[in-house]
């Protein structure tokens, strides 16, 4: 396979945090490829490095050692500037807690990334409200975050990661905070985006129940990848 | 970008706080602009004071400034009409003058014989209408009282009539015939000696014959004014005395005495060529004086003229020092009203920043640079500054117009009589606008420090900060 058929690749990466004096080593040596346009999940127990995984994928953190890929760039030569506009351009963040800008409207949420992407006005109007539809919010665009329920609001996050039509779509347990239907609800509806959007998924949980129609599934335990299954 | 919109709506999250920071800035805006209003107020009434009495600019014989008191008769300016008309009828000029006239100072004796008192004076001559005319002066419309203007002058055909300080009329125990009030002090001991200045200096009157005329039938209380010609001998004139004034300083009013220019010219000059020691030129505005004292160097160099002339600030250096004082205590103010300003907006931004913390991690992870979000933070600082600057000129405006409406009475520095009070907020064209400026660039500025905090946060750690 050559590169660009993968959306991540990483290379003996490790990861460690300072916690007062004490090193804390999240990921202790993880190499892995992650296929491009594939709904892929990482699923581990609390505490076994996913957020830590995710945030490297993102390009939010560089690793302390090896080597992380994301797109065929390697995020550690980003400047901050540079990751910033990476971001802007390739990555889609589903967060566990929404975290929806609360002084906007559904509507502009989604709208934001557009913006940072300077995409013009019309353009911006059109992706939003498709979008907006795709996601079965078409009715309450103008409500705040305050204004929507757990399930609506993650459903705007949905939408906000995916308007910009990004290469990747990091999902960090974005079903933690929504009870048992909610979450499936907006499993299912993320199954249905990327099938139709095919862009890369990466969907991190605990839960292993979500793991049913993952195309390939990565499993961490104490920062060390344990098993990989599917194509 | 929508920076401004969002800005915008996160000052209304948190509207109390917001609200109390906005009020901060109203109010510095406010003390600035009514006390600044009021320092304009007697800046220019001051110097409305002074122009309307003794002109803008002051042309003297050269020398008179620095040695004239001593012997103010020796710097007579000579063919004085001359020098006004050449002034009055420069094309140059002739716009921007309202008044040109001679002046008359000197030093003398009073004498009141009826009542054996006498005393020095300072004698001031003037020409009464000009002195009229140069009193309607009132270029920053202040709110001078009616009284002043119709304060009784001396009129051009009144050639022996004259004003007194109301000390001086008082020690010339001229109490009961003008109605000076505080005459209850204690006079002194007649000695048996009499003083030199009660004889009977009469026979020195040059002028021929006038002391043969029957005694005047004029009513008013006379004096006789001794002094020492141009050429250096003693000669007296008669003044009537009109009415007294009083002047604001009491060294002065102890020895005012003010006269119609001719009768201080016959004291002065007797039979000889009548002179004045100054010529008192009133501009139409006090912005023209360096124009008008360009112009004038040049007229007198062309003419080979030796004169010499000061502005009002150079003769009375009070003037500026009391703008000086006032400047000091100004900026005393508004320091004290800019750090009030600077810790507010400071802990409010800061405060922001921090309750906002996973959403900066959040558009950091969507892709805005970190100059996006110093620039979303500085914003909001932006928009508490106009908000706060735009409200306080406002208040100011209503504020202004509430004290100046009210007709309370005070008497500044130097006055006579008490004047309205009225906050001059915009007679200086600078104040609003450049408070307005300033308080918004320190709003900018006092946000740049919690912007640049925000705009550091390692995005990790910001997401989770929950
Ligand atoms: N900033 C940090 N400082 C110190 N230790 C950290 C930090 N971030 C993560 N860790 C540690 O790294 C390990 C992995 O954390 P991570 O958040 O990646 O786990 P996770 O799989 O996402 O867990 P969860 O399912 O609870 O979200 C944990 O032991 C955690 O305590
Ligand atoms: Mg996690």
């Amino acid at each position: 396979m050559n590169n660009s058929e993968f959306a991540v690749r990483l290379t003996d990466v490790k990861k460690k945090y300072l916690m007062g004096k004490v090193e804390v080593e999240a990921l202790k040596g993880v190499s892995l490829q992650i296929p491009i346009k594939k709904f892929n999940v990482i699923i581990g127990p609390s505490g076994s490095g996913k957020t830590t995984l995710l945030n490297l994928l993102g390009c939010i953190d560089i690793p302390s050692s090896g080597c992380v890929e994301v797109c065929g760039q390697d995020i550690a030569r980003l400047s901050d500037k540079q990751a910033s506009d990476f971001r802007a351009e390739n990555i889609g963040f589903i967060f566990q807690n929404f975290n929806l800008i609360p002084v906007l409207s559904a509507y502009e949420n989604v709208e934001y990334p557009l913006l940072l992407m300077k995409k013009p006005a019309k353009e911006r109007r059109e992706l939003t409200l498709k979008m907006l539809h795709d996601v079965g919010l078409s009715s309450h665009k103008h409500h705040r975050p305050n204004e929507l329920s757990g399930g609506q609001r993650q459903r705007v996050a949905i939408a906000r990661a995916l308007v910009k039509g990004p290469k990747l779509v990091l999902a960090d347990e974005p079903t933690a905070n929504l009870d048992s239907k909610t979450g499936q609800s907006i499993i299912d509806l993320m199954y249905k985006m990327q099938a139709e959007s095919h862009t890369t998924f990466i969907f991190s949980s605990h839960d292993k129940q979500v793991m049913e129609h993952a195309e390939k599934v990565f499993e961490i335990h104490d920062g060390l990848l344990m098993e990989e299954r599917g194509k | 970008m929508k920076t401004l919109h969002i800005a915008f709506r996160n000052i209304f999250r948190n509207s109390r706080r917001s609200l109390m920071t906005i009020l901060a800035i109203t109010v510095s805006a406010v003390a600035v602009h009514l006390f600044g209003g009021y320092v304009a107020n007697i800046v220019y009434g001051m110097q409305t004071n002074y122009v309307c009495d003794n002109g803008h600019l002051q042309v003297y014989q050269e020398g008179f400034f620095d040695y004239g008191a001593g012997n103010p008769a020796a710097y007579g300016i000579s063919r004085y009409q001359d020098l006004i008309k050449l002034i009055t009828q420069d094309p140059q000029l002739k716009d921007h003058i309202t008044v040109a006239t001679p002046i008359l100072k000197f030093y003398g004796i009073a004498g009141n014989f009826k009542k054996d008192a006498s005393k020095t004076f300072f004698g001031i001559g003037y020409v009464p209408s000009d002195l009229k005319k140069m009193r309607k002066w009132n270029d920053y419309n202040m709110k001078i009282r009616k009284s002043r203007l119709n304060r009784i002058v001396l009129s051009d055909d009144d050639i022996d009539g004259g004003i007194i300080g109301e000390g001086m009329a008082r020690m010339l125990l001229l109490c009961e015939e003008l109605n000076v009030k505080n005459c209850k002090g204690k006079l002194p001991e007649k000695s048996d000696q009499k003083p030199a200045a009660t004889e009977d200096f009469s026979f020195l009157e040059e002028s021929n014959g006038l002391n043969d005329i029957p005694e005047s039938t004029d009513k008013r209380p006379r004096l006789d004014l001794l002094a020492a010609t141009a050429a250096g001998a003693p000669n007296i004139v008669t003044m009537y005395v009109n009415n007294t004034e009083v002047q604001g300083v009491k060294a002065l009013d102890d020895n005012y005495a003010a006269m119609h220019i001719s009768l201080a010219q016959r004291l002065l000059y007797g039979k000889g060529e009548k002179k004045a020691t100054g010529i008192v030129i009133q501009l139409r505005h006090t912005k023209d004086i360096p124009f008008v004292k360009a112009r004038l160097e040049k007229l007198f160099d062309e003419n080979r003229l030796n004169l010499e002339f000061k502005d009002y600030t150079q003769i009375v250096p009070m003037y500026r020092q009391v703008i000086s004082f006032l400047f000091a205590l100004f900026s005393f103010i508004a320091t004290i009203m800019g750090v009030i300003v600077l810790f507010t907006i400071i802990n409010t931004m800061t405060m922001s920043v921090m309750e906002r913390v996973d959403e900066i991690g959040t558009i950091r992870a969507l892709g805005l640079r970190r100059s996006g979000i110093l620039g979303q933070f500085i914003a909001e600082g932006l928009l508490l500054g106009v908000l706060g600057a735009t409200l306080g000129t406002v208040v100011s405006v209503i504020a202004v117009t509430g004290i100046n409406s009210a007709g309370i009475m005070w008497t500044p520095p130097n006055y006579v009589d008490p004047v309205p009070l009225k906050i001059m907020v915009f007679l200086n064209p600078f104040l609003a606008p450049g408070c307005w400026l300033g308080l918004v660039l320190l709003a900018v500025a006092s946000s740049i420090f919690p912007a640049r905090k925000a705009g550091k946060m390692v995005i990790v750690d910001a997401l989770r900060h929950v």
